[in-house]
């Protein structure tokens, strides 16, 4: 339909990720993977170089990363390492890693030892949030610059660096409006096409992808064919969803997913980059402080002699009342995948304060296998029907 | 919880006594008491694919506060409830993941100290190290000013001082023991290995104490040496690097191999002290200690990045480690609930094969979990081992690789 193109092309982009980054090379324009949140993206779209970010693939096997890799970490990166080793990532001029993660960090080495792309940046992103971590994350983002400009043969200024923090703000306002769709009770647009949309916009450089954003939020108000109503309104949380079969197998109960808390999600795209006058330190402080991943430890009041467990967790999971309220969600899926101990060691923590919320919620733990989801069928669709019956 | 010498200079000189849970982890499964912690862990909604560590402390912990005290039953007295909980950001996520959700039964304070982990060419960027440094001994200045508001005295910076230097003392001895370890035959297995590094890593004793047993240590096992005294009763056939953390509760599963001549000679590169680094011209003791840990993870940097290996340490260092103590075999031991230990060791073991031509076996396991490691398994294994361990010791003499 010539009034869905917006959301045709999301989903084309979404099931074949390169074949836009392949134009853009023919072009002449450097692209450059990424993997994880942590990358700073604005960086490398001020040096006209396009950041694509590096994702999975639930559908292949994973055999070649065996070799390098073994089974007993995150299945996600095995997958993306293993895509790589089989050369679907061939198209990219070079590659950014971060301590997102453990298991991020040794893989950064991996992928920078058995791939040796062309270009190969690791930021040491550190683990705290404090001013001396802040200032060591700005420090490492000028070593990012510096390679970054020598692969791109010119000098970063700050204003074309002020200029793409303007225009990746742009795009994260227009996701958040995009995620305002979702508030209505039916949503506007579901959690699969959502999540399309993240995908594809992770593919394209960041005024090609508002360009995009604009029009399928435009389709979306316009259209009369969205999700039906449904009993549940669900919250997901956790680590990386980047396929969305997992999404559909819930969406094809009785629930509508109406917002997530995920890293190919809102997680990613919810803070915006300060102005600042030197703006290496608004995205020193975005990526480091603002962006809220369990990765990065933080805690209510870290002078306090004694802690007091409820405040820390309102002070880490407080935005999660925030979005159940306005996106009056009933429900809460808690997902991680088979090994991301940071997830893992998150998820009693979020329940304890689920439960404080009276908001009930579900946990479940799988491997980044289409397999993997017939019985994860059945423990939501129990689920359901205890929100359904209010027993909670 | 281990920080590799940051903290625990500064706790000792402030007089605060220290526990760490995951050598309570070890004992626990040497004692055959894990299980039970692990179940309780598993209750709370801990999954199970986590590190066995925390999850024995876990549930300990949950444990002791449902009962109001240590629980009976834990082995060695157990441990005491925290007044401090000291997490570190060094090489794993547990170690700061942990302590956070630890908050679910105390209410002792946290602090978590950060070390830096740079890729090899980001490491080696001009001004990179430095940066490093200073950020370490900034947030070893922020630690401090909260220990004292927390203790309510101040830090006696002499007895810093004088800490720090038998911090380093101690490991000065304590590497310099195992340098003899390269002697044919080796002089010390691996099984004292692990049960003499706890006083080095965990640093519950005085360092100066410390760094005497060590002296002690080196002299005995150099006068092994000069008197061409092995490690083990039978002859020494084959010598072996052993990759990562042991499988505690099953440690005589060596004593086995021993018997068949298999000599354990170097074992995780994490478990080592750094190599000797000169400090003397650092007066601040925070810089010192900065240096020194900092050194302890990068140190191998430029080497690595000669030889163009970019995984700098927990790999690189095994590719000296095996030629410089001629190993003729490596047994690799991934943890289902340890990524850090596990996540190279698939790249190590093609980087030695490709390098040095030596192979490895993998034994999989667990530092705690009973249920994962299969002892008997294992050891149907060595006899094929020691044929490959022969056949490429050969190739290595085509090679002209020296042993
Ligand atoms: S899913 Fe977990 S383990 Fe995997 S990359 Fe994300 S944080 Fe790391
Ligand atoms: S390195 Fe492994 S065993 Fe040690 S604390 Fe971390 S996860 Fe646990």
């Amino acid at each position: 339909m010539a009034q869905d193109r917006g959301m045709d092309r999301a989903k084309a982009i979404y099931q074949d990720r390169s074949q836009r980054a392949g134009e853009l090379k023919a072009q002449g324009k450097q692209v450059i993977g990424y993997l994880c949140a942590y990358p700073v993206l604005e960086m490398m779209t001020a040096l006209d170089l396009v950041p694509f970010r590096i994702l999975g693939d639930m559908t292949e096997p994973i055999s070649r990363a065996d070799a390098c890799l073994p089974t007993v970490v995150c299945p996600f990166i095995r997958s993306a390492l293993d895509l790589a080793l089989k050369d679907r990532y061939q198209f990219l001029d070079g590659v950014v890693m971060a301590h997102s993660c453990d298991v991020a960090e040794k893989t950064a080495h991996i992928w920078h030892s058995y791939l040796r792309p062309p270009y190969f940046h690791f930021i040491d992103t550190p683990h705290t949030t404090g001013d001396s971590a802040v200032k060591q994350h700005k420090r490492l983002l000028k070593d990012f610059q510096k390679t970054l400009e020598q692969l791109a043969g010119r000098q970063l200024s700050q204003e074309r660096l002020k200029e793409a923090v303007k225009a990746h703000n742009q795009q994260r306002a227009l996701v958040r409006e995009l995620y305002g769709l979702r508030k209505p009770d039916p949503p506007l647009i579901s959690g699969v096409e959502s999540l399309e949309v993240m995908v594809s916009l992770m593919s394209l450089p960041v005024d090609e992808g508002s360009r995009l954003l604009k029009q399928v939020i435009t389709e979306v108000r316009q259209r009369n064919s969205g999700p039906p109503k449904k009993p549940a309104r669900l919250l997901i949380w956790g680590s990386i969803i980047d396929n969305s079969s997992l999404i559909q197998m819930i969406e094809g109960l009785s629930a509508n997913l109406v917002m997530d808390d995920t890293c190919v999600g809102s997680r990613f795209y919810w803070p915006d980059v300060a102005a600042t006058e030197d703006p290496l330190d608004g995205l020193a402080h975005r990526y480091l402080v603002a962006l809220k991943c369990p990765r990065t430890f933080r805690q209510a009041d870290p002078n306090k002699a004694s802690k007091d467990y409820q405040a820390d967790l309102e002070y880490r999971f407080g935005y999660l009342m925030e979005y159940a309220k306005e996106w009056r969600v009933n429900g809460v899926i808690l997902q991680s995948l088979r090994y991301c101990d940071i997830h893992g060691y998150e998820v009693p923590q979020v329940k304890d304060y689920l439960n404080s919320l009276g908001l009930p919620a579900i946990y479940l733990e799988y491997d980044y296998s289409q397999a993997a989801l017939a019985p994860l069928r059945t423990r939501v669709q129990a689920f359901l029907e205890i929100i359904g019956q209010g027993n909670f | 919880m281990v920080n590799w010498w940051q903290g625990d200079p500064i706790l000792k000189a402030m007089d605060v006594a220290t526990v760490y849970p995951e050598d309570y982890g070890a004992v626990c499964a040497a004692f055959g008491a894990a299980q039970a912690y692990l179940e309780g862990a598993e209750a709370d909604g801990f999954p199970a694919h986590m590190c066995g560590y925390a999850r024995n402390c876990l549930g300990y912990t949950a444990r002791m506060i449902e009962l109001g005290e240590i629980p009976p039953e834990a082995p060695m007295g157990g441990m005491p409830q925290p007044s401090l909980l000291l997490a570190s950001g060094a090489l794993c996520d547990a170690r700061y993941k942990w302590f956070q959700a630890l908050g679910r039964y105390l209410d002792a304070p946290l602090w978590v100290l950060e070390l830096p982990h740079p890729g090899v060419k980001e490491g080696l960027m001009e001004g990179a190290g430095e940066g490093n440094i200073y950020f370490i001994a900034q947030q070893l200045r922020e630690f401090i000013s909260f220990l004292e508001k927390l203790l309510g005295r101040r830090m006696d910076w002499g007895r810093l001082d004088e800490t720090v230097d038998s911090t380093m003392e101690m490991n000065r001895w304590w590497h310099r023991a195992n340098e003899l370890r390269r002697a044919r035959p080796c002089p010390m297995h691996s099984r004292d290995f692990w049960s003499s590094m706890p006083a080095s890593l965990y640093m519950a004793n005085d360092p100066g104490e410390t760094a005497g047993l060590y002296r002690q240590m080196y002299d005995e096992i150099k006068s092994r040496v000069d008197n061409k005294i092995g490690a083990l009763k039978a002859p020494e056939r084959y010598r072996l690097a052993f990759l990562e953390l042991p499988p505690w509760h099953s440690l005589d599963f060596f004593n086995q191999l021993a018997e068949r001549g298999w000599n354990f000679v170097i074992e995780s590169w994490a478990y080592h002290p750094p190599r000797p680094l000169d400090l003397d011209r650092v007066s601040d003791p925070l810089e010192r200690l900065a240096r020194y840990s900092y050194h302890w993870l990068t140190g191998y940097y430029p080497k690595a990045n000669q030889a163009e290996e970019w995984w700098g340490y927990f790999a690189y260092p095994y590719l000296e480690y095996v030629r410089d103590y001629q190993c003729d075999g490596v047994v690799l031991h991934p943890l289902l609930s340890c990524r850090t230990a596990t996540n190279h060791l698939m790249m190590v073991r093609d980087r030695l094969m490709k390098k040095l031509k030596v192979p490895s076996l993998v034994i999989e396991g667990d530092i705690v979990d009973l249920k994962l490691f299969d002892p008997a398994r294992a050891l149907s294994q060595a006899e094929a081992f020691e044929e490959t361990m022969d056949h490429y010791k050969k190739l290595r003499k085509e090679a002209g690789l020296g042993w």
